[in-house]
Formats: C-alpha cells, structure tokens, sequence
C-alpha cells in the first residue's frame, strides 16, 4: 500500500531496479539503521519503514501491486552537486579514431560547509621493520601520539605495528587511559622484515569492529620497504574492503619502498598514496591526511560505465582533491567528495570511428554510487547519461578553459609516467627523450627544482640505464603535486 | 590526425596536447614554427656584428642579448638561467624572454627555443629541442646538450641572430 513514502526513494533505488538491487539496498540501510547499531532518534521508526519497504518491492506480486498505484516518480533531488563538461560540444564525423576529454565535477551542496565533520575510524598500519630504526620510527611514534591526542570523543583509533609479523599496540575498541596508550606507542621496538599484509591484515580486523557507514573507516599504511611475495594477497585484501567502504592511503617513508604498488594498492580503494622524502615531513603529511579525512562530506564514489562499442576509456585521473591516477578496471572508484571543495575527474576516451555512426553518440553512460556518512537514507544512484552530437565540419570553438588547465598540468605527470614505463621496459632512448622534454616543459612552466630533479635522472639513465629510485618518487609525486598547486604564470 | 606543430609527432585527431612532447595542440594552423633553411641562415651570418668592445653592459647583468637586426640590446640580471623563445596566446610554454617583438615569428624561433644560463664561472646555451635549431657563431648545436659562451659570440635562433655580451667573463 502507498503510503506517505516513495519506497523506491526510501532505498535509494531506481524504479527498474532488480531483486539483487533491492536486497543490496536493503542490507545496506539495515546495517546502518538497525536498532542493534542506530543511535540517533528516530532511527528506529526509520528502519521499520525501510522494513515494509523491502518487503513490499522484494516480492514480485506485492511489488506490481504496489507499482500499479505508485505516482509517477519525481524528479529525485540529489544530495550533492555535479556537472559535466567535455573539450568539444560534438565530435567529427571522421575516418579515424578521435580523441574526447570530459571532466566530472562533484561537489556538496554549500549547507555541507555547515555540517559536523564525520567520525572517523581509522586504523594506523606502522611499519616496525629494522629499516626504520632511528628518526623515522622517533618520528612515526610521535605524531601517532600527536594524533591520539587530537582524537575526538566520537573517533575510533586503533593502531597496528608490523614487521615479518603484526601486534595491535591499541585496539580499536579503546577504554584505557590514554597515558598508558602513550606508553604503548612510545614501545614500539624496530626490528625484522616488511610484510605488509601482516600488517593490512591486523589493521583491517580492528577497523571491521567499528566499521559503521557513518564513520569514515580508513586505513593508513605507513611504510619504508618493499613488501616480499605478499603483493598479491595485499591486493586482493584492497579489493575486498574497497566493498566494504573502508579506504587505503598508502604514504612511503624515503626511497626504498615501492611507490607503483603502493600506488595500486591504494587507488583500488579510491585513495591515493603519497611520497615523504624525509622524516621530519612524517608529523606533517600524517596529519594533513587526518585533517582531510575529518573533511569528507561523501565517500565511496563508485562509476559503473556502460560504454558503448568503440567509445573507449583510456585514461582517468582525479584532478582533485589530493591528484591521483584511477584504476580503469570497472567499476571505477573516484574516491570522496569533500565537504568544501569540488572533486574533478579527467576522463580520456578515443572513439572509433564505427561509433559515429548516428546522429547522437553515446558517451558516457553510467550508474555514479555515492555514500554519505552524514545522510541517514541511501543516496539514490545517479544515472548518467551524456550525448554528444555528431557534425560534419570540424569544431571551431576553443576547448573549455578548466579542461586545458588541466591537461597542461597533468600532461606532466603523464610524460613521467610513459618515461618511467619505457625504462621499464628496456627503451632507454625514447625514456630519455621524454623526459629531456619533461625538464624544458617543467622550466617553462617555472618549475626548476623539479626540472633539475629530472635532468640529474637523465644522466644517472645515460650511465647505468636505470633511474635513481628517489629521482623516479620525485617526479612521480612531484608532477602529481602541480596539479594542486596553481599555474606560476599568470 | 593532428601533427604536433613542434615535435611532428602524429596525435590522434581531438588531442589538445602533443603526446610526444607536451605543446598545445588547438588552432594549430597558425602556431607552426615558420620552416627556414641552412642556407639562409650561413647567408644571413655573413652580416655585420659590432666590435664586442664597443658596447656597455648594465651594472648588474652577468649577459646581454645584443640583437643584431634590430640593434636592440636587453642585459639581464637576477636569475642564473634564463629561457628564450617566443610568446603564443593560450600556450602553457613561457619562455622568460619573449623575442615576439624582434621578428621571433618570422625568424623561426621556437615557442621554447633555448636556454642561457650562468654555471660557476661559464655561460652556457642549450637548445631545447627547436625545431629550426640553435647555432653558435654558425655552428648548428646538438639539442639537450650545454655549450659554453664567449664574450661576442653569435648565436641565432633559426634566423634570429643574438650576440652575447658577457660581463667580467
């Protein structure tokens, strides 16, 4: 029976949504509103509507009954703001393969400013390792302190050291005083060999004790070392609590640790990693990330794309917050929206000629799932469906200024990146012309230092066909960090 | 198909910049570096240069650019290192020192040609990467790699002939 509530909106569903949709809704409202687990008033009540809903659209016979009588659906008012824009407004009819770039932006309406920042259940992932021995285990153990201390009564800390193996020094679930929590960190002794999934593993077991969907439940992986063997078993861990709402930032103490997988490991999860070259920056970035973690306003951003034949994705990357590159395994996991700043995300697509065929050609066409901590019912899905016309003449206007800004930042990084992989890959030559190029762009945009980070690598390259492991942390985090930063020219 | 106006590199038709080596790729027709040939420029060499002896320098500049066609003379002070080329509207390449107003355009001066800069107690150039090339009193010089400068030398960028007056080197 209809009643006062659109059911279909009280679960966040789209009308065609499907049994497996509906049970999927279902567990998620239930996990946040159950009476076991609801704490705000009027959760309660919540959940008994969200019950009858479930109920209702689960069956099939209940659900055409109900659908029969149902008011045509309005239009569903999102929590959060977005807007599409593409370099070109339509594409050429060619006989050739053409480029497309679109950027995504989403942000929160302007009351999220307003809003109480979320609460966070974070774990901290230490690397104990006889490699950290010194200022940076000194300064690891003071800023964890540094964060205790900044703890809310709302946050939820726990903290994991690990090596070959791993302890939970404070568990997520704490009740002691925390002058003995202290102590506890302020023990941490430095010795053996990496092995992060020892140490995701522990974290991702006390993160799960208070995970809630309104909390910010995250992991960060503080590191200097490579991991050995366990690359894979790591991953596949992303994978799976990448579902379950819970993030990985990755940070890498000095040279020695290995910025392509942590980079990986992270991104999976839609959270980035990040570089620190000396210890005295662990205080700094550790908190910076804490701070910008208590700013969430939406996470889990989830794009399922639907493309069609000869549209394809070759390249995204988000612009900001924190400049990272995505995953294009589907779905794509565009990371969190903050609660005063847009996020913008850079696609790239190459379109065969076979998918300009008609007038219209389908670009983007997808299903953006979002999350937010704040909000007590689901966030309807949000269907995107993005057109572009066909024409016979070539387009003369200039492409959308936001979208050349970005691409004149982010072609750096990219040139990195190749230049990086052709090492890889034993191409020398062609790494060294890139990045030569990479130094003369990098001074013409009057970014010198990092110009000069790069010609000391072409030498180190020239001699011994390889890159220095710093140089290459360098320019990978340093071209990512000019996309914060504004142009220098004016 | 879009050719990248700077490096020649063959982008996909729709890319607004050059996968090769960076330039912007949009309303390319009029961007091209005009093409000049080896010829004109040993031709054009053969003409007067000014005693290097002759002409002052600013108190503080470590280098001046006498530019030999215009007579025009810009010391520069302030930085070591200083980057010449020509400037293009909408173009992320800035070079430090924009030639436009001395026939840059015409002379096949690259948007980002070459780079001077003060080394201990050398004054090197350096191409980067042009595509009419930089040449020191005539000799065309490899790009990406440094060259050290005298006091008088006569450097051309394409066509634009530039004599390099040193100060206390």
């Amino acid at each position: 029976m209809p009643g006062k509530q659109d059911y279909y909106q009280l679960l966040g569903l789209r009308r065609d949504a499907t049994q497996e949709d509906i049970k999927r809704a279902y567990f998620d409202a239930a996990q946040k509103l159950h009476p076991d687990k609801n704490t705000a008033a009027g959760e309660t009540e919540l959940f008994l509507d969200v019950q009858q809903a479930y109920e209702t659209l689960f069956n099939p016979k209940r659900r055409a009954k109900y659908d029969a009588v149902l008011p045509p659906e309005e239009k569903i008012k999102l929590p959060y703001q977005y807007n599409l824009i593409f370099s070109r407004s339509s594409l050429g009819h060619m006989a050739e393969p053409q480029m497309l770039y679109a950027i995504l932006e989403l942000e929160a309406p302007p009351e999220a400013r307003l809003s109480p920042a979320p609460p966070l259940n974070v774990c901290l992932v230490l690397d104990r390792s006889t490699s950290m021995k010194g200022e940076k285990m000194d300064m690891v153990k003071a800023t964890a302190i540094q964060v205790l201390r900044n703890l809310r009564p709302q946050d939820v800390l726990s903290v994991v050291a690990f090596s070959d193996r791993a302890e939970v020094v404070i568990p997520a679930a704490f009740s002691e005083e925390r002058s003995r929590l202290e102590a506890k960190i302020q023990m941490i002794q430095p010795s053996g060999a990496t092995e992060i999934y020892q140490g995701l593993e522990a974290g991702v077991k006390e993160v799960m004790r208070s995970l809630e969907a309104r909390r910010v439940n995250h992991i960060i992986l503080l590191t200097d070392g490579h991991t050995y063997g366990d690359e894979q078993e790591c991953l596949a861990l992303a994978s799976r609590i990448s579902e379950k709402g819970i993030g990985i930032s990755a940070m890498g103490i000095g040279q020695e640790w290995n910025d392509i997988f942590l980079d990986v490991l992270a991104t999976r999860t839609g959270a980035s990693s990040a570089f620190i070259a000396h210890p005295q920056d662990i205080k700094r970035l550790l908190l910076e990330k804490f701070n910008a973690l208590a700013q969430i306003y939406a996470e889990e951003l989830v794009l399922s794309l639907a493309l069609q034949e000869g549209v394809d994705l070759a390249y995204a990357f988000r612009i900001q917050p924190d400049p990272s590159p995505i995953v294009l395994d589907p779905p794509l996991r565009l990371g969190t929206i903050l609660q005063d700043a847009s996020t913008q995300i850079l696609f790239e697509y190459i379109i065969q000629p076979k998918a300009v065929k008609s007038d219209l050609t389908d670009i983007l066409r997808g299903t953006l799932k979002v999350s937010i901590a704040s909000q007590q019912l689901p966030v309807p899905p949000l269907q995107l469906h993005a057109k572009l016309p066909v024409s016979e003449t070539a387009e003369l206007n200039p492409p959308d200024e936001r979208i050349v800004q970005a691409l004149s930042r982010l072609m750096l990084y990219r040139m990195q990146e190749r230049a990086r992989d052709e090492v890889r890959n034993g191409r020398i030559e062609s790494a060294t012309r890139h990045l030569q190029t990479l130094a003369s762009n990098l001074i013409t945009q009057g970014e010198r230092g990092l110009a000069q980070t790069i010609m000391l690598e072409v030498d180190h390259l020239q001699k011994h066909s390889a890159l220095t492991s710093e140089g290459s942390k360098k320019m990978n985090y340093g071209t990512r960090a000019l996309l914060n930063a504004p142009p220098k020219k004016e | 198909m879009i050719v990248c106006p700077n490096c020649q590199h063959k982008n996909v038709a729709g890319a607004l910049f050059c996968a090769e080596c960076g330039a912007q790729l949009d309303g390319v027709e009029t961007l091209v570096t005009q093409a000049i040939t080896d010829e004109q420029i040993a031709e054009d060499l053969k003409k007067k240069s000014v005693r290097p002896d002759t002409v002052p320098t600013p108190a503080n500049s470590w280098i001046s650019l006498h530019l030999m066609d215009s007579g025009k003379i810009l010391p520069l002070a302030s930085r070591n290192e200083f980057t010449l080329g020509r400037l293009s509207e909408g173009q992320p390449i800035m070079p430090d020192i924009d030639l436009t107003p001395y026939q840059a355009y015409a002379s096949g001066v690259s948007r980002l040609h070459a780079v001077v800069k003060r080394d201990a107690d050398r004054v090197l150039v350096m191409d980067l990467g042009s595509s009419n090339g930089t040449y020191v009193n005539g000799r065309r010089i490899n790009p990406h790699v440094e060259e050290s400068l005298s006091h008088g030398d006569i450097l051309a960028l394409g066509k634009l002939k530039i004599q390099v007056l040193l100060r206390n080197i």
